[in-house]
């Protein structure tokens, strides 16, 4: 089933109500989520991620705009009847029953036509159980199990209605770093045997691309860009999403353009023919710099840090707004630096240029 | 002081003050069990006086020196006291209130605990500051003027006069909302996504997580209607409706002189028999009651 | 998190409370106020009483004037300023001698609680059984058959025997069979609280006095004690309004004459005047006694607190 925003916008009054401002935490949110995707909510802390999450679970009412599951408006319509599935941040799982009575509890609550016998619902909660590998954990109470342990029991909880939508807050968060990874696999293999419409929210970039079928970034209460992880990786609608996608971030410059040309301080980079003269921020991704005797950008060294299979190099230059920039080689040659100063090629398709004032990018033609 | 000197200082007085310590750490532990005894008996003889006086004829009662051992254990003593204070109705009288007056005052603490801890309404902070307030007041005051409410309402001499006024502290909705804040809001948000209602979930979910605190408010409640005295006394002094405390009052009005103390302290002993058993199996509730109330029943 | 527009469904879950908190808390606020300033008034028509009335302190000045009064106001205080200080510190040293010990901890914790869960008139009962004396007492020449467990015990270490409570005995030996049962009985509250308190102390700083060999009086006085200031602040301040309100363990031992026979009334406090008040039908009068012993609870634990807030350290 897929599900429609439209103009989804969300308001909380003030908290001060003498001199406070109300906050726009979500503004005028449009987008179709495809059935049987897994979404990847994405953006900084604060960004409305959440809020939107919990507008398409009901648990918040919109302030204005629309949510559709399918043809069927469920924007007045309570949590309790919409039929979706919520995993949330520290899993919110009722201590005082057991794995299995935790699973079981959805189920008892059906009424009218859904309502289940005992022996259908045990069947159900076993499936699911299955389903996240705790089969063996049924009769153990939450305060018992491990951390991923209560995340798998939790998406247990939320699947064995068989939910049309699961929604998923920040599922990796409380876990440590071995574990996310694992999890997250799990995450995506869950979804896709099942094919239910998935949204999910983080705060890492990282976690977000590597399982999504799409992503939407966010900050402020406004969506930045939607799309596949890839493509928003590889073509940024803005400085934000440039920025806040990719580990290491990528390095930005104060630039300008003069003539066609993209100088970086007194560096002309490439040509950027057809646009106009501007003062602009260029951003250059840490693998679109080649080390290359003769190339444009000249940088001061710092070190090597050498990562296993590549090798990053931290040099300073003037015109940086960060105060190093980094940039990944591949290792297949060893690097010794000298005093000298370090001169990159750039790769211009990891090269983006955007508005000085908006940060807005500005495409111009590769060759 | 030279490095050597110092530590041959050290090595003696060590040596020494480990010896002492010893010694003093015994010394020290064996005074404080003496005291600590010596304590536990003085707390306790009043029960052991009780229990063995109630076992007494009235004959060896009075001797002097007295018996620290009934010659002969005399247990028609508490037939006597059973039927002298007629304990069998004011059991059942008491046992009635108190059941009752604990359901009811359960059922109403948890709806107003539930509603301060978890629902939003206007004047909500308000309210609850203002209930609290009258935790201050002396229970002396409210009487006075509930005495004649309940004499207007003509209910005197009834079992509601006795449950009714006392249906709501304070006390307990402040204990159950305390606990019920802290269970965590993300349960009560899982909740609505499985489909609860919010009834469903405070008889689920909260009520089974605040047992231990509704323990306590059950067990305070019970003690409070046992040991009820003044306002019975008020509104309920009929024989079909007096209460244990009252009962046991009346039945012995003479405290001194040259009374059967047998009998009377047979019948104490009966009184307070079933609090001391509610104590030895429910203790741990008790004190964690007690501890955060300082309200007595 | 959630927006219930549901306003309804609080004031429903509210509801039963707030009917019966109208009639039996509320109400009586405003109406026992009111009723203290209707001088001449029993607000009890139906049972014959007087519904005249005019407004003024007369009631007031009737109360304070009475020598009831005057005589229960002494005794409240006696009692209060008495037995709270010797129950707290009495306390203090068994709270610290227990948390100082490790067998038999549970079960004297125990033994010191039961006293709690008691019915006080009961009690009340088996303590006039320890100090009665059966015989003539009282009389020039008294005969006596018992002298009663305590003055037993007195006798035993050679002292001369006291009319504790019977007919003929003094006020003061009244006073100390009454303050002995109330210290009795506010022991294990007492205690709980401060033994819950002393668990809550770091050990460290225990540990710090133990390595700059701190004899352990001085710890008492100077670590326990300043750091237990909160809780002994609390059951002081419970002590004192407990002790304001005492009236049942003064029925248990005297019976409903509050006093031995030959002085009914004699120890008698201020509840209990506020209960024959009631009893005589004069409401009005009960109203004055309540509000004034109201007063003077507010004031005391004011006094508790202002003292407390200097000397409480943190």
């Amino acid at each position: 089933m897929n599900i429609v925003l439209q103009n989804l916008t969300k308001i909380f009054p003030s908290r001060n109500k003498k001199s406070g401002e109300e906050v726009v935490a979500v503004n005028n949110f449009n987008f179709e989520i495809p059935d049987g995707k897994l979404i990847g909510l994405l953006g900084p802390s604060g960004c409305g991620k959440s809020t939107t999450l919990y507008m398409i679970s009901g648990l918040q009412k919109p302030t204005s705009g629309r949510i559709f599951f399918g043809d069927d408006d469920v924007t007045e319509m309570s949590t309790e009847n919409r039929g979706i599935g919520l995993v949330f941040q520290n899993y919110a799982l009722y201590p005082h029953l057991t794995v299995k009575q935790n699973i079981l509890f959805p189920l008892q609550n059906l009424r009218g036509k859904d309502k289940m016998d005992k022996n259908a619902m045990l069947d159900r909660a076993y499936e699911a159980a299955k389903l996240v590998q705790i089969e063996q954990l049924l009769d153990r109470k939450p305060s018992e199990l491990s951390g991923g342990q209560q995340q798998r029991v939790a998406i247990a909880r939320a699947l064995v209605k068989m939910p049309k939508v699961l929604l998923l807050d920040e599922p990796l968060s409380n876990l440590d770093a071995r574990l996310r990874l694992q999890t997250r696999e799990e995450i995506r293999r869950i979804q896709k045997e099942t094919g239910i419409t998935t949204v999910f929210v983080t705060h890492d970039q990282e976690e977000a691309m590597s399982i999504s079928d799409m992503i939407v970034v966010m900050k402020a209460g406004i969506v930045q860009q939607i799309g596949k992880p890839q493509d928003v990786y590889d073509d940024p609608a803005n400085l934000f999403v440039a920025k806040f996608l990719g580990t290491p971030p990528i390095n930005v410059f104060s630039g300008r353009v003069q003539e066609g040309h993209l100088y970086i301080g007194e560096d002309r980079i490439i040509d950027v023919k057809g646009v106009p003269d501007q003062e602009v921020v260029a951003g250059i991704r840490p693998e679109g710099f080649v080390l290359s005797d003769g190339g444009p950008l000249t940088c001061a060294p710092v070190n090597v840090e050498v990562m296993g299979r590549d090798v990053s190099v931290v040099s300073t230059h003037p015109a940086s707004l960060n105060p190093l920039v980094r940039s990944i080689i591949n290792a297949d040659n060893r690097i010794e630096l000298g005093d000298s100063p370090v001169r990159y090629a750039i790769k211009p398709r990891k090269l983006f240029i955007f508005k000085k004032e908006t940060g807005e990018r500005i495409n111009f033609e590769v060759k | 002081m030279s490095q050597s000197v110092m530590k041959v200082m050290q090595g003696r007085d060590l040596r020494k003050t480990s010896a002492r310590q010893k010694i003093t750490h015994i010394l020290s532990q064996a005074g404080i069990y003496l005291f600590l005894l010596l304590m536990a008996a003085i707390v306790l003889f009043p029960f052991y006086w009780m229990i063995i006086s109630s076992l007494k004829s009235l004959v060896e009662y009075r001797l002097s020196p007295p018996t620290f051992w009934p010659m002969q254990a005399l247990f028609s003593n508490y037939a006597d006291a059973f039927t002298t204070a007629s304990l069998g109705v004011l059991f059942k009288n008491t046992m009635i209130v108190g059941l009752v007056s604990t359901l009811l005052s359960l059922v109403i603490t948890i709806f107003t605990a539930f509603a301060f801890a978890r629902l939003q309404f206007k004047g909500k902070e308000l309210l609850f500051a203002a209930l609290l307030a009258t935790m201050m007041i002396p229970g002396e005051l409210f009487t006075i003027t509930n005495y004649a409410t309940v004499t207007h309402l003509n209910i005197t001499g009834t079992y509601t006069v006795l449950i009714v006024p006392f249906l709501v502290s304070v006390f307990y909705i402040y204990l159950l909302r305390q606990n019920f804040l802290q269970i965590p809001n993300e349960l009560y948000l899982a909740a609505k996504v499985d489909g609860t209602s919010d009834m469903k979930y405070l008889w689920k979910v909260m009520v089974p997580l605040s047992l231990p605190t509704l323990i306590s408010i059950t067990i305070l409640k019970m003690m409070g209607a046992w040991n009820s005295y003044i306002w019975p006394r008020l509104v309920a002094n009929d024989p079909e409706h007096r209460l244990i405390t009252n009962g046991l009052r009346n039945a012995f009005t003479d405290t001194t002189g040259d009374v059967n103390y047998p009998v009377q302290m047979a019948a104490v002993a009966l009184v307070s028999l079933p609090l001391f058993l509610v104590f030895v199996f429910l203790r741990k509730y008790i004190m964690s009651g007690v501890s955060r109330s300082g309200i007595k029943g | 998190m959630v927006e219930s527009k549901q306003q309804w469904k609080a004031w429903l879950y509210l509801s039963p409370a707030i009917v019966l908190l109208l009639i039996f808390t509320v109400w009586p606020i405003i109406n026992t106020v009111a009723m203290a300033f209707m001088e001449d008034y029993s607000g009890l028509a139906k049972i014959g009483g007087d519904t005249a009335f005019r407004f003024g302190i007369g009631n007031f000045a009737k109360v304070v004037q009475n020598a009831d009064f005057q005589q229960a106001l002494i005794n409240t205080v006696l009692l209060c300023v008495i037995s709270v200080p010797i129950s707290t510190i009495l306390a203090l040293l068994i709270a610290v001698a227990l948390h100082a010990i490790k067998p038999l901890q549970k079960a004297l914790q125990t033994i010191f609680f039961l006293p709690y869960v008691t019915n006080s008139i009961a009690i009340g009962m088996v303590f006039a059984a320890m100090f009665n004396v059966i015989g003539s007492v009282g009389t020039r020449r008294p005969l006596i058959s018992s002298y009663g467990i305590v003055n037993d015990i007195i006798r035993f270490f050679g002292g001369n025997w006291v009319n504790w409570i019977n007919s003929g005995s003094e006020h003061w030996a009244n006073m100390f069979v009454l303050i002995t049962y109330i210290v009795w009985n506010a022991l294990p509250f007492k205690i709980l609280i401060l033994l819950g308190g002393l668990t809550g102390i770091n050990k460290q700083y225990y540990e710090a006095a133990k390595v700059d060999s701190t004899p352990r009086w001085r710890v008492l006085t100077r670590i326990t004690v300043p750091l237990l200031s909160p809780m002994l602040a609390y059951v002081v301040i419970t002590g004192f309004i407990g002790g304001f309100k005492e009236y049942t363990s003064i029925v248990g031992i005297f019976g409903e004459s509050m006093g031995p026979v030959h002085a009914k009334g004699s120890m008698n406090t201020m509840v209990g005047l506020i209960y024959d008040s009631l009893a005589s039908n004069n409401q009005g009068r009960a109203s004055a006694a309540a509000l004034i012993l109201f007063g003077i609870i507010l004031v005391v634990t004011l006094i508790n607190l202002w003292v407390s807030k200097k000397h409480v350290h943190y």
